[in-house]
Parts: structure tokens; C-alpha cells; sequence
């Protein structure tokens, strides 16, 4: 079913493989920095301030164009990705990411009923379904921190 | 000779009056022929026998009136002239026999076509009301009583005719009374195999658009053919009656759109449906005088009911009603079980289709009402989100630091999206006064380019210019609140799907008599496709993609709703990449509510 969808991941490449990729982060140092995507401006800047404050490193991005722009200038350690946007939805910017050779964990925030579903079909590592309280928020995130370099 | 023999056997098994005067009839016609043709071969007969004969001819016409009272209504005051001038021309024979002078001749060859043309004329318009075997039945009568009057005028004239032409006349005298007489048969006694022929057209029209009737639009199309072919094939009048189950009651539909309510065991309707077995009635005003007055006025000496049953289920009645008995046949009561069952099969087909229907309609709505909640639960989560998450970061600041300064930014989210949530449960209320038709409420003049400014003037946002375009005062009579509230859906649609700093144009104006707003963008615009639908509440095909669903679309379903229930018009133009353009045409004036 999921390799209908273009954002699906190709045959083969399992969620976990994308470790492989994490070392070379390593060796820069440390990252903190979490993209954060949502067309609605109350949601970024909420999910934004609350993860500055948990002192993350956060770029926000309103829409799946930015999203790409902001991956292009620095690979976060995380996407939290809103699937639906106008113009470019979360499946776009999943598809865009693979197409590039970019692999970088996704969350995907929705407030559908099928949130798991679509985040099988992007190959997320995760979902936040909303409305997500504070601590979901920051376990979905935490989980993260130590693949991108040292732990605080 | 035969066709009297025939008759008569049948009078013998069933004594009716029809049968009686009918073998009267035939009799009379054949006694005078036997004593024509004794006369011929044996010679002069004895005045006597003249006598009888020519009182026995004088006596066929008004026969024939009786019979004609017998297959439809003849007027008393016609049949009392009818007797009083068969009785004259008795007296006149028997007084001047047996030298019955020429003025005697002329008054019984006058009465006799005078008689039997009334006779021919109360046929034809026998046949032209009825239909089916019955129209052919008349048509032979009326065919017979025209021969027999031509017989008669001819049989008067012979005398005076030049004696060469007298054989010709007489064979075709002959030859016309031959004729009347098998029309005669036919149409008064038609002979089984010749009714069922005459049946089986209409029977076979009907049987072939049986099949297509279950899918007649309304139950009622099904209930007239039903009574056109119940009534073809019967050559009566058909009235079918269903089985209400909320009423308890039989319905009939009359020609002129009104029902009538008949309880079961009332009438013979009634009482064919509650003992589910035919009933037949030769005279409906002795077996039911509850309904004495009904068939008087309708002109109904015979019914014939039967229950339209399917299996246990009762579904109603089929009723038949002629003018007079003899119009039936007994294999017509037979016939009316079969054209109940037929049409017990037709409208148990129906009660399927439409249960099929139903179920179709329910589960549709049941769906479009999951999708709807699904959308309005997607659409409140979003500001709920931010409510959620930032109030509890707030608390849990508050309660690490007590000390820190108020997030304020948060604090103001907070708050925002709560006045969203807000709109969205209001706009959600809205959608359902709109499906009970009472969004719009109290209305007042209301000047639309005013209110078009205090519109544009409440954005908050300052991201768009919106700017209003209104030469003149715009004044009509609306409800205030709610078209303030169409002026805003349309032009935060407009700010929310066009880029920042790009011109939203609000137009107000006013043509052809209407009041008319114009919101127009500069934004993505609308798909052609989406377009048709743009203003319907939320409802998906089950083939689209439901990634490509954003909100639940209430905002300009609302729009419409308001503009509708104002009596206005609402429509849209757009081209994707380039913007759309939002109508509103309203009607300027309401008389009744300005002052």
C-alpha cells in the first residue's frame, strides 16, 4: 500500500538505515536544530517557543517551500512536517527531500484521523497527532537529540 | 334461429334481466323471420297471425330501448314516450285490421327508426366513454341498431318502390337484418372466445409495460397505469386503492389530485381488502347503501372489487365499476384476480426499488454526515492544538519560574486561537440554522458600501491592502449581522489565498434593480473542476484524494445560505495562478419591511 504514494520509502530502505547517515553529522559537533512546518501561524509559533525553550535550535518554515529552502541551508535533526498545506502539502516536501538524497527523520503533525497511516506513507519516524500536549511534543522530539551529536 | 337458441340457453343458466330481454330479443327477430319466410312458402296467413306479427314488430324497438337501458342509463321520461308510442301503434293496428291503412304503415316504420336510431346514437356514445372489450361490444350494437334502422326505412319504402326494384330491395332488406342481427349478438352476448380476442390486445399492451412500471417516478404514475390497463382489459372503470399503514386506511387518488380514505370493511373496497376474496355486486345500491348516493351520481349498476395482495402482504384493492351489469363477464372476476395479482408483483417491485432507495439515501447521508463531523473535528483541532500545548507551557513556566516575565506572545496565542475555536463552533452552529432555513433573522436597510468599508477597515492583519470601491449609497433591506458576516467570509478568503501586500478590491454597486458586491483577489485562485462545488458544505466524492481536503469549506457554504435566504445570488469567477473574483447580487428592496 505505502509504495503507491511517491513520499513512501523505496523498497528495501528501511526507516533504520537512515543511521547510517547520522555519523557524518557526528563528526561536525552537535545538532540541535529542529524544522519545524506548519501553515498555521499560531502552531509554529507555539511548537516553536515551546521547543527555543527546551533549547533546541528551531527554524520554522510556513510552508513546504520553505521547509526545502531551510533543509538546503542546514539539515535539521528532525522535521516536524503538517501534511496539509496549500501549494505544497507534507507528502511534496517528503518526495522533494528523497528526490535531493536527503535523508532526515520526519514527524509528521496532523490533525487527521489517518496520521499514522500517512506517516507510514511519507517513511516518518514518528506522528504527532493534533491537539498533542506538551510532553508528547517534547518525547517526540527528545528521541532524536542523541542521534544528532551529544546529548544536553 | 341459433344466435336465439344461444341466448336463450344462457338466460336459462343465468336469469338476469340483460339476458331475458336479450332472448326477447332474438326471439321476437327470429319468430318475425320464421313467419316471413312460413308466409313465403305457404302463403297468405291468416290475419291473426298478421296481427301478432306486426304487434311483435312494434314491440322489437322498444325491446331494443330496454337493452339499451340494460348496458347504460336511458332516461325514464324517454322510455315512458317509448311505451306510450308502442301502445299507440298496437291500438292503431288492432283498431283498423286487417286493412291497416298507409298512415298507420308510416307511423310504425317511423316509430320503429325513430326508436332504433336513438337506439344506435345511445351506443355510440356507449363506446366512445368506454374502452377496451366493452368500446368493441358498443360498437357492434350501435353497428346493429344502425342496420336495423336502415332495414326498417327500407322495409317502409319497399311498398312504395317501382315492382322491378322491389326483389333487390327486399334482399337487401334481408341482407341488413342478417347484418343487425350478428352485430346484435356479438355486442350484446359476445361468445367467450370472441370477448377473450377482444381482451387479449389490451391485455398483452398491458403486460408489456408492466416490466418498465416499477421504475415510474412516483408510486401514482405506477396507480394510473395500473387503472388505465385494469380498466383496457375489463372494458370498465379501474380504481385502485393502497393500504396505508399510518392511517390504517385504503387511499384512492381521484382525477382531480384529491384522495379519498376508505377504512377496511367499508364499502366494497373495504370489504374485498378485509376478506381478501373478490366481491362482485349487480347492484351496488341494494348490496351497499352506505354508498347509494356515490354510485348514483357516478352512474355505477355494476362493481367488482379485488385484494392486491403480495404473499401476507396486503397492499390494497382493485376495484372495477360499469354502469351495468351485463358490462361484466364472469370471466371477468377471474380476469380482476389476475390484474391484482399483476399488479400486486408491480407494486411489491416498487416498495423494493424504493426501500433500495432509502437505504442508498441513508447510508449517503450517514456518510456525508461522518465526513462532515471528521472535517469539523479536523478544522477545531488546529487551534486546539495551540491551546493545548501553549497553556500547558505556560503553566509549567509559571510554576518553574514563578518570577519570569509573562510570555506574553504565548499568552496572546492562546487567547487567539480560543476566539477561533470560538468562530469555528459558531460557524458550525450556522451550518445547521442554515439546513433548517433560519440563518437569516431580523432585517433592517443596511448600507452595503458602508458596511463594505467597516469590513475592510477591521482587518487586523495589515499583510493585504483592501480597499472599496462604492461611488453611491447601496441600501437594502437585510439582516445586518449576517450579511457583515458574508462581506467578512469573502474577504478573508480572499487575504487568506493570495500573497501578502497583494490588493483585495471590494466593488459595490448597483444594476438591474439589484444590489451588487464584488470581492476580488489576486490569489491562487480555484481549479475549474472544484468550481461547481465551491459553495456546497463539505462533501467528497469517495474517489478524491482526502490529502487535498483542507477545512471543512463551511465558510462559503454559509455565504451562500445567507445570500439565498436574502433571495440573492452568489457566484464565482476564477483562474488558477491568476485570483477569482466573488459575486453577490442581492435584492435592493423589500416594500413590506422598510417602514
Amino acid at each position: 500500500m505505502t509504495g503507491l504514494w511517491a513520499g513512501a520509502p523505496p523498497p528495501g530502505e528501511e526507516p533504520g538505515s537512515r543511521r547510517a547517515v547520522w555519523p557524518e553529522l557526528r563528526d561536525e559537533g552537535h545538532n540541535d536544530t529542529v524544522l519545524v512546518v506548519d501553515d498555521d501561524s499560531s502552531i509554529l509559533d507555539t511548537v516553536s517557543s515551546i521547543l527555543s525553550g527546551e533549547g533546541y535550535e528551531v527554524v520554522s518554515a510556513a510552508s513546504g517551500q520553505e521547509a526545502l529552502a531551510a533543509v538546503a541551508l542546514k539539515q535539521p535533526l528532525v522535521i516536524l512536517l503538517d501534511m496539509r498545506m496549500p501549494v505544497m502539502d507534507g507528502w511534496a516536501v517528503a518526495r522533494a527531500l528523497r528526490n535531493q538524497g536527503i535523508s532526515v527523520p520526519i514527524v509528521v503533525m496532523t490533525a487527521a484521523e489517518s496520521a499514522k497511516r500517512w506517516a507510514d506513507e511519507v517513511g516518518a519516524e514518528g506522528y504527532l497527532a493534533k491537539p498533542f500536549g506538551l510532553d508528547e511534543l517534547l518525547t517526540a522530539v527528545e528521541r532524536f537529540r542523541g542521534r544528532g551529536g551529544r546529548s544536553n | 334461429m341459433l344466435i336465439f337458441i344461444s341466448v336463450a340457453l344462457r338466460a336459462i343458466r343465468q336469469p338476469t334481466r340483460a339476458h331475458t330481454d336479450m332472448t326477447l330479443f332474438f326471439g321476437a327477430v327470429a319468430f318475425v323471420i320464421v313467419v316471413a319466410r312460413l308466409a313465403a312458402v305457404v302463403g297468405p296467413m291468416p290475419p291473426w297471425l298478421t296481427a301478432v306479427l306486426v304487434a311483435v314488430l312494434i314491440g322489437l324497438p322498444y325491446i331494443l330501448l330496454r337493452l339499451v337501458d340494460d348496458f347504460t342509463h336511458v332516461r325514464s321520461a324517454i322510455k315512458r314516450a317509448a311505451e306510450l308510442g308502442l301502445a299507440a301503434g298496437v291500438v292503431a293496428t288492432y283498431a283498423t285490421a286487417p286493412t291497416v291503412p298507409t298512415l298507420v304503415t308510416i307511423y310504425i316504420v317511423l316509430y320503429f327508426f325513430v326508436v332504433s336510431t336513438f337506439c344506435a346514437v345511445a351506443f355510440i356514445r356507449s363506446a366512445r366513454r368506454s374502452r377496451g372489450v366493452t368500446r368493441r361490444r358498443m360498437e357492434a350494437i350501435s353497428l346493429g341498431s344502425i342496420l336495423l334502422a336502415t332495414d326498417i326505412l327500407i322495409s317502409g319504402l319497399t311498398p312504395l318502390a317501382q315492382v322491378d326494384d322491389r326483389a333487390v330491395l327486399q334482399a337487401l332488406g334481408q341482407l341488413l337484418g342478417l347484418g343487425s342481427g350478428i352485430a346484435y349478438y356479438l355486442g350484446f352476448a359476445p361468445p367467450a372466445i370472441l370477448r377473450r380476442a377482444w381482451q387479449e390486445p389490451e391485455l398483452r399492451a398491458f403486460l408489456a409495460r408492466a416490466a418498465s412500471l416499477p421504475r415510474l417516478p412516483a408510486t401514482l404514475d405506477i396507480v394510473r397505469e395500473l387503472e388505465r390497463g385494469a380498466a383496457n382489459s375489463t372494458g370498465t372503470t379501474a380504481r385502485i386503492g393502497l393500504w396505508q399503514e399510518e392511517t390504517a386506511k385504503l387511499r384512492f387518488w381521484e382525477d382531480d389530485g384529491t384522495t379519498i380514505e376508505l377504512e377496511p370493511g367499508k364499502h366494497f373496497a373495504g370489504r374485498a381488502f378485509e376478506l381478501q376474496r373478490p366481491i362482485f355486486s349487480t347492484n351496488p345500491i341494494r348490496d351497499n347503501p352506505d354508498g347509494a348516493a356515490g354510485y348514483r351520481s357516478r352512474n355505477v349498476g355494476a362493481v367488482l372489487a379485488a385484494p392486491i395482495t403480495a404473499g401476507e402482504r396486503r397492499l390494497g384493492v382493485l376495484t372495477f365499476s360499469a354502469a351495468r351489469p351485463p358490462i361484466f363477464a364472469v370471466s371477468d372476476i377471474e380476469l380482476a384476480g389476475l390484474l391484482a395479482d399483476q399488479a400486486a408483483v408491480i407494486l411489491e417491485s416498487r416498495a423494493l426499488i424504493d426501500h433500495a432507495a432509502r437505504v442508498r439515501a441513508r447510508e449517503e447521508a450517514t456518510r456525508l454526515k461522518e465526513d462532515f463531523l471528521s472535517a469539523a473535528a479536523h478544522d477545531l483541532k488546529t487551534p486546539l492544538t495551540t491551546v493545548v500545548a501553549q497553556a500547558e507551557f505556560l503553566e509549567r513556566r509559571a510554576t518553574r519560574e514563578p518570577t519570569a516575565p509573562a510570555d506574553i506572545a504565548g499568552i496572546k496565542r492562546v487567547v487567539r486561537e480560543s476566539k477561533r475555536l470560538a468562530g469555528l463552533v459558531g460557524d458550525l452552529l450556522d451550518a445547521t440554522r442554515l439546513e433548517q432555513g433560519r440563518l437569516v433573522g431580523e432585517r433592517e436597510p443596511v448600507d452595503l458600501a458602508t458596511l463594505a468599508q467597516e469590513v475592510c477597515l477591521h482587518d487586523t492583519s495589515n499583510a493585504h491592502v483592501c480597499e472599496v470601491d462604492a461611488s453611491a449609497p447601496v441600501v437594502g433591506v437585510y439582516d445586518r449581522r449576517r450579511v457583515e458576516q458574508l462581506l467578512q467570509n469573502l474577504v478573508e478568503n480572499a487575504k487568506k489565498y493570495s500573497p501578502e501586500r497583494t490588493p483585495v478590491d471590494v466593488k459595490v454597486w448597483q444594476e438591474d434593480g439589484e444590489a451588487r458586491v464584488a470581492v476580488h483577489d489576486s490569489g491562487i485562485g480555484i481549479p475549474a473542476a472544484d468550481l461547481p462545488r465551491i459553495f456546497e458544505r463539505f462533501s467528497r466524492a469517495s474517489n478524491v484524494d482526502d490529502r487535498r481536503f483542507h477545512g471543512m469549506g463551511l465558510g462559503l457554504f454559509i455565504c451562500r445560505g445567507i445570500v439565498e435566504e436574502h433571495g440573492g445570488r452568489i457566484w464565482v469567477e476564477s483562474e488558477v495562478g491568476k485570483g477569482s473574483t466573488f459575486h453577490v447580487a442581492l435584492p435592493i428592496a423589500d416594500g413590506r419591511r422598510l417602514n
